[in-house]
């Protein structure tokens, strides 16, 4: 290709990157405007939500009144849940995965479609027979319930995720650490499960938000002891009347943990997102 | 180095015990309440009447039933409607997003983190974010609509419209994830061939319906399946933003089954209405396996 050809190519392949970064960013500002809209009025005076002014004073009284009612116990709540199961699904779950991946078993693809099934199949499902057994064993509006249930979607996603991972670590470490003489698990722990760390954490990182995030579950199976933030910001709207400030501000605090993790940890949550749907 | 053969009985046990606990626990919180969510539904199972979980008297009047029921099978029909307007949105806005942002630029990246929000957000504040949209008291696009001169009432309280303004937020919560596989997709077309077509002069548009599409067809498909399955689970958003109304306007089968059991105390009722959308969902899945259980980029599914 002549010299000026190929100038003029990447000139014009310039502008094109020029106009699609642009447009890129004004698609994005539209998209998350509606999201943006909650967060202008969580600091918006509860005199002036109504207003018509685009400019405000910004205050944070929203979330001092938020934080002085009921809300904390909530929040604390949906940590104590989250981290709890999460914590479990990965006990109980890596080991698993590990043994998956390094050992065929008869029924191995068995074990894997129930975990395609468990994904697929609306909670309802699961929260029939739950709250008549916790009712039975004393498990109704209890922490413990919670997280018992929260397992059924986490424990599936760590051994999904995790098997996939383990695969793509090279056997040929663990195979000298047994030559040595070291068993299968304490190679695990030497070998294995340092080299697994960035899967470990994004996996992690999954198995909390989802149980951060779930509404129908909590909804069904606690009533005040055990009430999670979403089911408490629904119960702003429902019992308090209409303070949009504070479910505004509510609906932020609920979301900053889980836009936090996403910026931290967007790529390797990418690849747990899609769990289920692309095998790596 | 120890004897082969004792040494690969002593893996095998290991591996038995790292897999052993998982199963024990996923039997007990998925498999067991699955079966008795299914021997409960040929009950006419209710909490209030006592015995009445164990009464096998007539095991089929619960499905006889909800094939008669003209509200249950409303409420599939309003549920292929949200599914197939959802569906179809999101497969468009997310493939038309992937086309745009597949550059590997870091800005582009970053704008790509922030496309990902909506989907990982708790469903809870996307029905927050839209319960404000569509409140016209407070809502920015009633106000707009106002100003414009094209004033409408609330799109929440009219059957006629209460469906699609649910479609629209469902459509943002999860064109995300149609974006991800898009993406995923469009990153394995293989460069010659799309070199080559630039070379032939083809368009962007040649380009993308010759040369790309055929290769990310099927990821396209896959991607339309697991949406489709995940659109019966829609919960949070009816909840807030309708509660199934107005009339049965925005009742789904899945948020049915929830007011007949929990509202009503039918829980025999409600738990074949939950068989049966569990037998729908095992159906879809089947479909998944069967289209050659391959996602993007020509990987296995499973």
């Amino acid at each position: 290709m002549p010299a000026d050809a190929a100038r003029v190519a990447t000139m014009s392949g310039k502008r094109h990157t020029w106009i699609s970064n642009a447009s890129a960013a004004l698609l994005l500002l539209l998209l998350l405007s509606p999201l943006l809209w909650m967060l202008q009025m969580s600091f918006r005076p509860a005199d002036d939500v109504i207003a018509d002014e685009l400019l405000f004073r910004p205050t944070l009284e929203n979330y001092t009144s938020l934080w002085t009612g009921n809300f904390p116990a909530s929040f604390l709540n949906s940590v104590v849940t989250s981290s709890v199961s999460t914590v479990l699904s990965l006990l109980l779950g890596v080991p698993a995965a590990y043994s998956l991946a390094r050992f065929r078993f008869r029924g191995d693809r068995h074990v894997a479609l129930w975990i395609l099934a468990t994904r697929m199949a609306p909670p309802i499902a699961f929260t029939i027979p739950f709250f008549l057994a916790f009712r039975f064993v004393g498990l109704s509006d209890t922490l413990t319930g919670l997280i018992l249930i929260y397992l059924t979607f986490n424990l599936a996603l760590v051994v999904w995720t995790m098997r996939s991972f383990f695969e793509g670590v090279p056997r040929s470490l663990e195979e000298a650490a047994w030559i040595d003489g070291c068993g299968v698990w304490s190679t695990f722990l030497r070998v294995v499960l340092p080299l697994s760390t960035p899967g470990l954490a994004a996996t992690g990182i999954l198995c909390f938000i989802l149980s951060w995030n779930d509404f129908f579950f909590a909804l069904i199976l606690t009533r005040t002891h055990a009430m999670t933030s979403p089911v408490a910001i629904v119960n702003f709207m429902q019992y308090e009347g209409w303070e949009w400030g504070k479910i505004a501000a509510g609906g932020t605090m609920v979301m900053l943990p889980v836009v936090a993790f996403t910026v931290l940890v967007r790529t390797w949550l990418v690849r747990g997102l899609m769990a289920g749907a692309v095998k790596e | 180095m120890p004897a082969p053969h004792g040494w690969e009985t002593e893996r095998r046990r290991a591996f038995l015990c790292g897999i052993l606990p998982a199963l024990a626990v996923l039997t007990l919180v998925t498999l067991g309440p699955v079966l008795y969510l299914a021997v409960s539904s040929l009950t006419p199972l209710n909490p209030t009447i006592p015995g009445s979980g164990w009464d096998f008297s007539q095991p089929w009047h619960n499905y006889s039933a909800a094939l008669s029921d003209t509200r249950f099978l409303l409420s599939v029909w309003v549920q292929i409607k949200l599914s197939a307007v959802t569906v179809v949105g999101q497969l468009a806005i997310g493939l038309g997003l992937a086309l745009l942002l597949d550059t590997n630029s870091r800005f582009m990246e970053a704008i790509r983190t922030g496309f990902l929000l909506p989907m990982v957000l708790p469903p809870i504040v996307v029905a927050v974010v839209w319960k404000i949209i569509y409140t016209p008291d407070i809502s920015p696009m009633h106000r707009l609509l106002e100003w414009v001169g094209l004033p409408v009432h609330s799109l929440l309280a009219n059957g006629d419209t209460a469906l699609w303004a649910v479609a629209v937020a469902d459509t943002w919560e999860w064109f995300p994830f149609t974006m991800l596989m898009m993406l995923a997709a469009l990153q394995m077309v293989p460069k010659e061939p799309l070199e080559a077509a630039a070379i032939d002069g083809a368009s962007r548009t040649q380009m993308f319906w010759y040369v790309r599409l055929p290769y990310i067809r099927h990821t396209l498909s896959v991607t339309a399946l697991f949406r489709l399955i995940d659109s019966i689970k829609a919960f949070p958003l009816i909840y807030v933003l309708t509660d199934g109304g107005p009339g049965r306007a925005t009742e789904v089968t899945n948020y049915y089954a929830f007011v007949q059991t929990f509202n009503f105390s039918y829980w025999g009722y409600g738990s074949a209405v939950a068989t049966l959308l569990i037998a729908g969902v095992l159906a879809l899945s089947w479909i998944i396996l069967r289209a050659g259980g391959r996602g993007a980029g020509g990987d296995h599914v499973w």
